[in-house]
């Protein structure tokens, strides 16, 4: 398989880039020209998947909020799991594009144009889940603030309120940031191809014609986006996991969640991203431009965030019992039990978050398709179980005995996770067909420029 | 285009060649071109600036210091206007959780003045450029110096100096305007 092959480990990037600034364009644009059977087969599941979303939440507004399973205590269920879910998925991109930029990062050039669509697209996704939680779709202009005619008391100092702002900033600067690069790419299929498309693709690109005007103000641009996009990266779901610690809940009340939500986001961004560019890389015959240099380094990404995981779940448990508080203790030691309602559900995730990735410390398993594949789904589900353990075994066995419940997720709960799955892959799917998913002008800043040898200037 | 000025395009495959022409056109205090690449260049950059940073930069001060100020104010006057809500005896101006307000306005407006200062100092949209300028090679693999509105008189040493620099094609007057059949 052309994906694995053995490369030069003190030059990783050298033996599969381009030898041209042409050869890298027509190798991407040739991803417009080739439509695949397995590429509409994908899109093809992808709709199925969302149409099954959709019957569900047609259920859902014709009977009502009863439809899914979330009841007293456990009124967070699957929607705020998923939601959570899908925001932590989003922040591997912004890392791999900011964070990774800024300290010049060469192995994010070939894969952090398909991370960012990632994020961008995940928390597309993410956003539909206050609308399908709140029931009453059709009232949702209830949530924004302003104007105040309906007498909404709106509260800055809650975390949830926090949380709006955090989200709102975060989809708004990711879009604009990944837009920004866009916009180079997109003239050069503008300028690969004819009649209507080549006039959408010039409206969007803006009259792109790299200019030195253009290239001098995108450059100072650039950096500057990348410098507010990386702390946003490690606020967000900092107050995503004040939604859970602000409240006096216990297995909540945790001053160690926004470091652990942070970590357990980039772990399930980073195997997410290698879930996505593996088939992609195969379907776009990418391998020239995204490799085994990039996989194995998502990889170990993913295994520094896996450990730190892993204390963070032990410190939790150190915390409990050292804290002497029995509610704290009850949480923590009900959840770890195997034979209590959510034993599986804690255990599923120990496997999946912190043994599993453990075999990434193998070569092997880190540089071929694979074992990269399948561990990398392994974690995806383990980082869905993990926010099920924490959203929802902490209120369903809360302070009061008597209002203790075991949770299960309804059908139409099942039918809305399976649908914004196909959302998400959906858009993703169209991106990856219709715009450059692998960056053409970085990819061309790692050729060496055609020169003649009579430098004057 | 004026009908009194001229347009005179060189295209490049070299970069070395590029910077060439541009020097000698600066020694020669000839200026009013534009530098075309399909990749940033930090060569071309140094050259046709000197090391001054873009002034993008002021546009996202401007927009942080109002992001903040606006973090600040919005929740501090929503709660003077409705005072009611005083959730864990928090002051009715608290500034400890507005911070986080304030943080994510910072990036949130930072951002988008960043993005208008980009709009504002690239020129996009740059729809209504000349002509001469929308060249596909340009995004393609070559370089350019084009000069949009020359003054018939420079145009014959403009010409002569670019064609000294290793050009792979000078052009003047309608011939710059290159049109590529359709892929």
């Amino acid at each position: 398989m052309a994906l694995i092959e053995v490369i030069d480990q003190n030059d990783p990037g050298k033996p599969n880039r381009p030898a041209t600034y042409q050869e890298s364009n027509r190798d991407i644009i040739r991803v417009l020209l080739n439509p695949t059977l397995l590429h509409s087969a994908a899109v093809l599941i992808a709709v199925v998947a969302m149409a099954i979303g959709g019957w569900a939440w047609y259920q859902q507004i014709t009977w009502g909020m009863g439809v899914a399973g979330i009841t007293h205590p456990t009124m967070w269920g699957v929607y705020i799991v998923t939601f959570v879910f899908w925001i932590g998925i989003g922040h591997a991109g912004t890392l791999i594009s900011a964070i990774l930029f800024l300290v010049r990062s060469r192995w994010r050039t070939g894969v952090y144009r398909a991370s960012e669509a990632m994020t961008v697209f995940a928390v597309m996704t993410a956003l539909l889940f206050p609308v399908l939680h709140l029931g009453r779709c059709w009232q949702a202009y209830w949530f924004f603030p302003y104007p105040n005619q309906r007498q909404l008391w709106m509260n800055f100092k809650s975390p949830l309120m926090w949380d709006v702002f955090a989200i709102s900033t975060y989809f708004t600067v990711s879009a604009v940031f990944f837009y920004v690069g866009l916009l180079p790419d997109i003239a050069v299929f503008r300028d690969h191809s004819r009649g209507l498309v080549k006039r959408v693709y010039g409206l969007l690109c803006l009259g792109w014609r790299g200019t030195h005007k253009q290239w001098h103000a995108y450059m100072g641009a650039y950096g500057f986006f990348a410098a507010f996009a990386a702390p946003l990266v490690l606020s967000v779901h900092s107050v995503v996991s004040w939604d859970f610690a602000m409240a006096p809940t216990a297995g909540w009340h945790s001053t160690i969640f926004p470091p652990y939500f942070v970590a357990g986001a980039i772990f399930s961004g980073c195997a997410m991203v290698i879930s996505l560019l593996l088939p992609m890389t195969l379907l776009f015959k990418w391998d020239k431009y995204v490799n085994t240099w990039h996989f194995e380094n998502l990889a170990k990404m993913c295994l520094l965030t896996s450990g730190i995981l892993t204390y963070a779940y032990a410190t939790e448990y150190f915390v409990g019992w050292y804290s002497q508080n029995p509610y704290e203790q009850s949480i923590f030691f009900w959840r770890a039990d195997p034979g209590a309602d959510y034993g599986w559900a804690f255990w599923l995730m120990v496997f999946c978050n912190c043994i599993a990735p453990l075999a990434w410390y193998n070569k092997w398993m880190r540089t071929h398709p694979a074992p990269l594949f399948i561990i990398a789904a392994i974690v995806n589900v383990g980082m869905w179980m993990e926010r099920f353990n924490i959203v929802v075994s902490s209120i369903a066995h809360n302070f009061d005995p008597a209002t203790w419940w075991t949770y299960y997720p309804s059908l139409v709960e099942w039918g809305i996770l399976v649908g914004s799955a196909g959302w998400f892959s959906f858009w993703f799917l169209l991106f990856a067909k219709t715009f450059p998913a692998v960056a053409i002008t970085e990819i061309k800043e790692m050729v060496a420029p055609p020169v003649k040898g009579s430098l004057e200037a | 285009m004026d009908r009194t000025t001229v347009r005179i395009k060189a295209v490049y495959s070299q970069l070395d060649c590029l910077l060439t022409g541009v020097d000698r056109l600066k020694k020669a205090d000839i200026s009013g071109f534009t530098v075309q690449a399909p990749l940033p260049r930090h060569e071309i950059e140094d050259i046709m600036y000197e090391g001054r940073p873009s002034n993008v930069r002021w546009w996202t001060l401007t927009g942080a210091m109002l992001g903040v100020t606006i973090g600040f104010l919005l929740p501090a006057l929503t709660h003077a206007t409705w005072p009611m809500i005083n959730p864990g005896g928090k002051p009715v101006v608290a500034v400890v959780p507005f911070t986080v307000i304030m943080f994510e306005c910072t990036i949130l407006f930072g951002a988008l003045f960043t993005f208008a200062g980009l709009l504002f100092h690239s020129g996009l949209p740059g729809f209504w450029l000349d002509r001469s300028l929308k060249d596909p090679r340009m995004t393609d693999a070559s370089f350019g110096i084009t000069f949009t509105a020359a003054r018939p008189k420079d145009s014959e040493r403009i010409t002569e100096l670019l064609q000294q620099t290793g050009a792979l094609e000078v052009t003047t007057g309608d011939e710059t305007i290159y049109e590529v059949p359709n892929v």
